[in-house]
């Protein structure tokens, strides 16, 4: 295991090294406005916006009795708890899965639930005191202050206040002097100091939008290029290795032989593909499961006797890699009829082919599940693999307890998975050369 | 009854994949050897152990049954297709590469031992879609205990066709010794038949391998032996009514 864990290659997928923008500034200056022009000029679901406000603090009895009467001061530093922020940004940093919390402005105190953030390239952090943490400041990659006259942002504040959090004019005002003035002026301005940049007029800055938004385009950019370079050099470094112990290829039997003729010949009609597609699939499975965990267990039959055999250890569930992944599902579904079974969309880009995560939904439990089966037909770079075993992995499954199986792979691409998942296996039905453009899920799908 | 005390002849080792350290795989009884070689058992991985298991266990319920003993049929009769001849076949790929593929050659029917062997029908119509089925009814004699045909329909191009017996429990091979001369005497030649089974006993197998040399046996598990009743020990039970009726 030792040597094992020496040779393992590293991976670093695009999310692993999130870039954080920070926008600080006061009270309706328009920091969330801004945000979310950004983000949607951007239209990518990679970048997206963390609210400081998920971060107030829960409060006790008595400084929620003050809340409620508009005499609980939410603009000062105090009432953020950095801890958490901090601690979330530093996960998110890490290419982790994030809890953020959800603050109830109607209780004053955190809800039961959180919401999760996982794998955006860019996030856009927002909220008064963005910039104010010194740990937060170490994160950041770019750090924005939005300016606005005192009397836009009051005007703005009331009629968010009172449309979207159900406050009175007159308590509005009352904050407004009694803690948002002072507070700005004491905490929020200073932050001015350390910001990159300055907005003034917010939403309306068109050329302050542009930029900010070329900026991140540019990191984009270069982000995508680092991980093609990287998967690129990964595939290099595994070329003259030896196939690993952990890929089992299905015995190729005159059967398997026949199939795979059938399968693969252009001639053969959608009726005769989809059948044998899903013959060779629920042999895939079966052979899979001989990879999943067993003990021993002593049984008598009908008859009386005992039999010692085996039983499986613990529950397997499966993730199908969509779109390709899911003309496994039929197979699947004849040796598993009712495993849970979680998706996730990866495609690779058009233009630069690049594997992109744009869509996750795995079982809530999946990290103690004692086998998981990746699912996709084809391994052509293998990039999309060791993208979606990078998921799992994330989410806590461990890697040994992962199968991926596929129906067509080449050696490269299976060489670099095994490479930087020494515990993953993979069982594929046959090999073919590299870097073969994927055609099994148009055949099966029939678009 | 057979005892459970009775000294298992039946080999004890570990099962797992080849990766994995001996001792981190789990022991369990294995599929007994014989010295024939027309005897194909299938590969005693621990995933076909655990089906096995499922099905032989006296508080598996029928709906259970059915489903884990279909899917052993489908091994089965997966392995059993690969004694069928194929020729060389070259494709072209939708991307344009050439494999060196093979087709399969001759036509085949599936032939069941009612009424267990019906059971393993659906798994043959899993791999083969149209396949046909001729059925062979065989019972007891009550007066002499000895097996007698009361029924069978089959092919009618039967002799030019590679026949696929099937009959879950293999215990005596009585009923599968009639059903295949009734095969050999509608002109289908030995070597052309396969019987597919689940648990054969050795008595069984030894049998069939001396009168029938040059036919093939495609099994899942050979178990220790025979009880007094010839049910096969440890076995399963009665299939069929565990499949059908229970």
């Amino acid at each position: 295991m030792a040597d094992l864990t020496t040779q393992r290659a590293h991976y670093s997928p695009p999310w692993a090294d999130v870039s954080i923008i920070g926008i600080a500034g006061s009270s309706g200056s328009g920091k969330s406005t801004l945000s979310h022009a950004i983000v949607s000029k951007l239209n990518l679901p990679w970048v997206v916006i963390l609210s400081m406000d998920s971060f107030y603090k829960s409060l006790d009895e008595e400084a929620s009795k003050k809340a409620f009467r508009n005499e609980y001061d939410f603009d000062s530093p105090n009432a953020i708890d950095f801890d958490v922020l901090v601690d979330r940004l530093q996960d998110l940093k890490a290419g982790k899965r994030a809890e953020i919390p959800i603050y109830s402005f109607a209780k004053h105190a955190r809800e039961e639930k959180t919401t999760s953030i996982y794998s955006p390239h860019v996030l856009i952090l927002e909220g008064i005191f963005a910039l104010y943490d010194p740990r937060v400041l170490e994160l950041l990659d770019m750090k924005i202050f939005c300016e606005a006259d005192a009397d836009t942002c009051l005007s703005r504040r009331i009629l968010r206040d009172v449309e979207e959090r159900g406050r009175d004019i007159e308590g509005c005002i009352k904050q407004w002097f009694a803690y948002v003035k002072p507070n700005f002026e004491a905490y929020v301005e200073p932050q001015r100091k350390v910001a990159d940049v300055i907005v003034p007029r917010g939403v309306e800055n068109r050329v302050a939008i542009v930029m900010v938004i070329q900026y991140i385009e540019r990191l984009l950019i270069e982000k995508s290029k680092s991980h093609r370079a990287a998967l690129k050099k990964l595939g290099q470094s595994a070329e003259n290795d030896a196939l690993s112990e952990n890929v089992i290829l299905l015995k190729q039997t005159s059967q398997v032989r026949g199939m795979n003729t059938i399968i693969q010949d252009i001639d053969t009609s959608a009726e005769d593909f989809i059948f044998y597609f899903d013959r060779i699939a629920a042999l895939l499975v079966e052979n899979a499961l001989n990879n999943i965990y067993f003990e021993s267990v002593t049984i008598e039959t009908p008859t009386g006797n005992k039999y010692h055999g085996l039983h499986a250890t613990g529950e397997t569930s499966a993730v199908v890699i969509l779109r390709a992944g899911s003309t496994f599902e039929t197979g699947l579904r004849r040796v598993l009829p009712d495993c849970k079974t979680g998706r996730l969309l990866i495609q690779s880009n058009v233009r630069t082919g690049e594997p992109e995560l744009h869509y996750l939904k795995l079982p809530q439990d999946i990290r103690t599940h004692d086998g998981v089966l990746l699912l996709d037909p084809q391994m052509s770079s293998g990039g999309a693999a060791l993208m979606a075993v990078q998921v799992l992995v994330d989410h806590g499954v461990p890697e040994d307890k992962i199968v991926f199986v596929t129906y067509f792979a080449g050696r490269t691409a299976l060489k670099g998975l095994t490479k930087v998942f020494p515990g993953v296996k993979v069982v594929v039905c046959t090999t073919v050369p590299d870097f073969e453009e994927r055609w099994v899920e148009s055949r099966y799908l029939g678009c | 009854m057979a005892s459970s005390e009775k000294p298992s002849q039946s080999p004890k080792q570990s099962v797992g994949p080849d990766y994995r350290p001996e001792k981190q795989k789990p022991t369990a009884t294995v599929s007994t050897e014989v010295p024939f070689e027309n005897v194909t058992t299938l590969s005693q991985t621990p995933q076909l152990i655990a089906l096995l298991t499922m099905i032989r266990d006296k508080n598996t319920d029928r709906a259970d049954f059915i489903f884990y003993s279909n899917r052993i049929i489908r091994l089965l009769v997966e392995e059993g297709l690969n004694h069928l001849p194929v020729v060389e076949h070259a494709i072209t790929t939708p991307v344009g590469r050439t494999y060196a593929g093979v087709m399969f050659q001759g036509k085949i029917c599936g032939v069941s031992i009612m009424r267990a062997g019906e059971a393993m029908e659906q798994g043959l119509r899993d791999c083969c879609r149209s396949v046909r089925i001729g059925k062979i009814l065989i019972q007891r004699d009550e007066e002499t205990c000895m097996p007698k045909l009361f029924y069978d329909k089959l092919p009618e191009d039967i002799a030019d066709r590679w026949c696929l017996l099937l009959d879950p429990m293999f215990a005596t091979g009585g009923s599968a010794i009639m059903a295949v001369d009734v095969l050999k005497s509608r002109g289908v030649p030995e070597n052309r038949i396969l019987f597919l089974n689940l648990i054969a006993s050795p008595q069984g197998i030894e049998n069939f391998a001396k009168k029938f040399p040059k036919l093939r046996v495609v099994t899942a598990f050979i178990d220790q032996g025979l009880d007094e009743k010839n049910y096969i020990v440890p076995g399963l039970g009665d299939f069929g009514d565990r499949f059908y009726t229970m």
